[in-house]
């Protein structure tokens, strides 16, 4: 007699697959590539290619050699690899991506079990690894949009000439309006997928639509990071010039949309994703005022990573049946 | 507005038998009535092989608590009396009929001898157990224990007919077909409880229905029709009774704890019936559908026609075939053969290809969280039961879940989350027991 099938319910699941949630994930970020290669050339393409292919390769290598079932197929390791280029400045060698993407995608993510095991976000912790390792070529070379000029693949090109001052130092000399427009289209210096908030928002606006991240981290981050801002100046500036130039410099908005949203490393709970977003928006102030390095929006996340655990569970909800509506 | 409640999903709703009038199945040869088909201990059966049965004609009864009488859904001759097995896998005594096609009618089945709006709480409570009426959702809890149970605490008489999950429009069909007879049906049940009036909650999907009723019903101060937002699962009790009067049923209590009773439409119906003309539950209203049945269609069967007889009167099997679900998708039953038969608890029969789905991993996106009708983690329950962390599953409230699988519907990582849960919650049930054997010593 022939046997049919038999699988616990339900019977039915949606069409959605982790792969599917990280396509809309990379078709989010590409306005910002996009922007990326326009405003820095083709290096910076080369770049986000060589960490995207580190990234994949890594993860394939590794699983291959622990002789664990092959994840690539979920292009979240795709996710990790552009994120990561645009955590880096378009002048950097062609090795870098390639030892950051290591660094990610192994010892971040797969040594913890890989995708949804991870306890800090991969692309960042590789951003601030290579920062800590390699501060000359990461910190001092916040290139212009002019570096067009940067060969393609060159393997490290000479960064003379082509490096400006990094935005956030000259936040306290205060800034006009037009250098803020600049600073929104992304006409300023910066890492290859930073600088344009325009296409960044876009993005945003993308994920939202396509349900794959709520609204609550980003607005929780920006809204903190913007009324603390705000409240407290630095500088001869304005106070609300200086709280939008602020919010307009640096990662900040790269970090809230992409990086703070991370699934793994964010809590599951809308007041858990409140929470970490408002502490996230006030650590990377902190940074911003008190620290030494150009790094708030990225220690700022990685820190409130490692709290996501305590966060789920102070953020329980209350189940049904036990509220205050429960009873009569 | 329309009425709704916090979580839960929408479902590609699949309802392509929605404008298919019911058909009757009349052409059975034999039928296997199993003697349980309610919660509660099984009926003995009261005829001998060789008997000659009629359509009505009682043919299992215990008197016991939960249990309901067994009804002959043809007229013929009992071949056999064997232990076969149900759609949830339980072997019962079935008694297994040789149709006649006759259908001639027990003659001892008579109206209720006074009208119907005189009837007592206790003279409707009998009928409806000697009726052998259940919970036709696929609860199968027997409706007299409901209706005992719920005398004297209820407010609120609620009619549900959300039927929420995706492919079933048996009920639809009822409502479209025979409004009447669930009308009058709810009318008995206002008089037995004692009620102001009663509520008719439908999803806003089934308009056609909406407008039938609201032409139906000549007497508006007595039932209502409260519209409620499509979505799953929506026809939970908990969360119509939330959707409807804002309260939450605690964890473990019963509907009538909250002042509130509700009745599948088709139960409803089948009170009427069995109180109008004496006629006990011998028919049910099935969907078939799925993608590997060739005709999808709504049918009427009397109970204990076999699977695959059904199968065959819908124009038989695609070649693909290779799963069928016994009720909706979403919180059905897969069957390993089509040997069982229809009880009192199917509401549809759905044939499927086979899914190539592969179990992934959690990527701690959420959607788990968000969907849970019970306001529950599933994400984590999933994570600690597999590692056997019980007691942890136990802290996140692993006892309220209810198994409506929307966790698993959204899950992108394909995570058999309500599986997990499922093992933690028989894990915990299993330690308690045994604790309570020791303190028990």
């Amino acid at each position: 007699m022939k046997l049919l099938k038999v699988s616990p319910s339900p019977h039915v699941r949606s069409s959605e697959s982790t792969a599917s949630v990280m396509r809309d994930v990379i078709i989010a970020l590409s306005p910002a590539l996009i922007w990326g290669v326009y405003a820095f050339g083709f290096r910076a393409l080369t770049i986000t290619l060589i960490s995207i292919f580190s990234c994949v390769v890594s993860e394939s290598l590794f699983c291959y050699a622990t002789h664990r079932k092959q994840s690539v197929k979920d292009l979240s390791a795709v996710v990790t690899g552009i994120i990561l280029a645009f955590n880096l400045p378009v002048s950097v060698p062609l090795w870098l991506p390639a030892v950051g993407g290591v660094f990610a995608i192994v010892i971040v993510k797969m040594l913890f079990g890989g995708i949804g095991k991870n306890f800090l976000n991969p692309a960042l912790a590789a951003r601030v690894f290579l920062f800590l390792s390699f501060p000359n070529l990461m910190a001092n070379c916040f290139v212009s949009p002019e570096a067009n000029k940067l060969s393609p693949l060159a393997l490290s090109p000479s960064i003379d000439g082509v490096s400006s001052a990094t935005p956030l130092t000259v936040l306290e000399d205060g800034v006009d309006v037009s250098v803020r427009v600049d600073m929104f289209y992304g006409n300023i210096g910066g890492c290859i997928g930073e600088v344009s908030k325009l296409c960044l928002l876009i993005g945003f606006l993308y994920l939202l639509f396509r349900k794959v991240i709520t609204w609550h981290i980003p607005v929780a981050y920006l809204g903190v990071f913007f009324l603390l801002a705000f409240c407290f100046p630095q500088g001869d500036d304005e106070a609300m010039s200086f709280a939008l130039t602020s919010l307009l410099s640096g990662g900040v908005i790269l970090g809230a949309v992409f990086m703070a949203t991370d699934y793994s490393t964010s809590p599951l709970t809308a007041s858990g994703k409140l929470i970490f977003g408002a502490l996230c928006g006030g650590l990377t102030i902190f940074f911003r005022y008190f620290s030494s390095y150009p790094e708030g929006a990225s220690f700022a996340i990685l820190i409130m990573n490692t709290f996501v655990y305590y966060i789920d569970r102070i953020t329980k909800p209350v189940k049904f049946g036990g509220g205050k509506h429960a009873g009569k | 507005m329309a009425y709704t409640f916090l979580g839960g999903i929408h479902l590609k709703e699949n309802k392509n038998t929605a404008h298919m009038k019911a058909e009757l199945f009349t052409d059975v040869a034999f039928v296997a009535i199993p003697m349980q088909q309610h919660i509660g201990a099984p009926c003995k059966p009261i005829v001998e092989v060789g008997d000659t049965v009629t359509v009505g004609q009682c043919i299992g009864e215990n008197n016991e608590a939960l249990c309901c009488n067994v009804h002959s859904s043809v007229s013929g001759k009992v071949t056999a009396l064997e232990p076969r097995r149900v759609a949830n896998g339980a072997s019962v005594i079935h008694a297994v009929i040789e149709n006649d096609m006759q259908y001639t009618v027990c003659p001892d089945l008579k109206p209720v001898s006074k009208p119907l709006e005189e009837l007592t709480a206790e003279e409707v409570i009998s009928a409806v157990r000697s009726a052998g009426v259940v919970g036709m959702g696929g609860a199968t809890f027997p409706a007299y224990a409901k209706i005992q149970s719920a005398l004297g605490k209820v407010k609120h008489l609620i009619i549900n007919c959300a039927e929420c999950e995706p492919y079933i429009t048996a009920n639809h069909r009822l409502l479209l077909e025979q409004p009447e007879a669930v009308i009058k049906g709810i009318k008995i049940l206002i008089h037995t409880f004692g009620v102001r009036k009663a509520t008719i909650a439908i999803e806003d999907n089934k308009e056609n229905a909406i407008e039938l009723l609201e032409q139906k019903i000549t007497d508006k101060a007595l039932i209502d029709i409260k519209v409620m937002k499509t979505k799953y699962p929506q026809g939970d009790e908990r969360q119509i009774i939330y959707a409807l009067y804002g309260k939450e049923i605690p964890a473990g209590k019963l509907p009538a704890d909250v002042g509130c009773v509700l009745f599948n439409p088709e139960t409803v119906a089948s009170i009427y019936r069995a109180l109008s003309s004496g006629m006990p539950v011998v028919q049910k209203r099935i969907t078939v559908d799925g993608d590997c049945i060739k005709k999808p269609c709504n049918l009427i069967v009397p109970i204990g026609t076999s699977f695959k007889d059904i199968a065959d009167r819908c124009g038989g099997l695609k070649k693909r075939f290779a799963r069928l679900i016994t009720g909706g998708p979403m919180m059905g039953q897969s069957q390993w053969s089509l040997d069982a038969p229809v009880t009192k608890g199917t509401g549809a029969l759905l044939f499927f290809s086979e899914t190539k789905e592969e179990i992934g991993q959690c990527i701690r996106c959420g959607k788990c969280v968000r969907a849970c009708q019970m306001h529950l983690m599933p994400a984590l329950l999933a994570a600690y039961s597999e590692k056997g962390k019980y007691e942890e599953c136990e802290r996140l409230g692993v006892m309220s879940c209810v198994e409506c699988g929307c966790c698993t519907y959204v899950c992108p990582g394909k995570v058999p989350i309500v599986q997990y849960i499922r093992n933690s919650k028989g894990a915990i049930n299993e330690q308690k027991r045994l604790l309570q054997q020791k303190g028990g010593n």
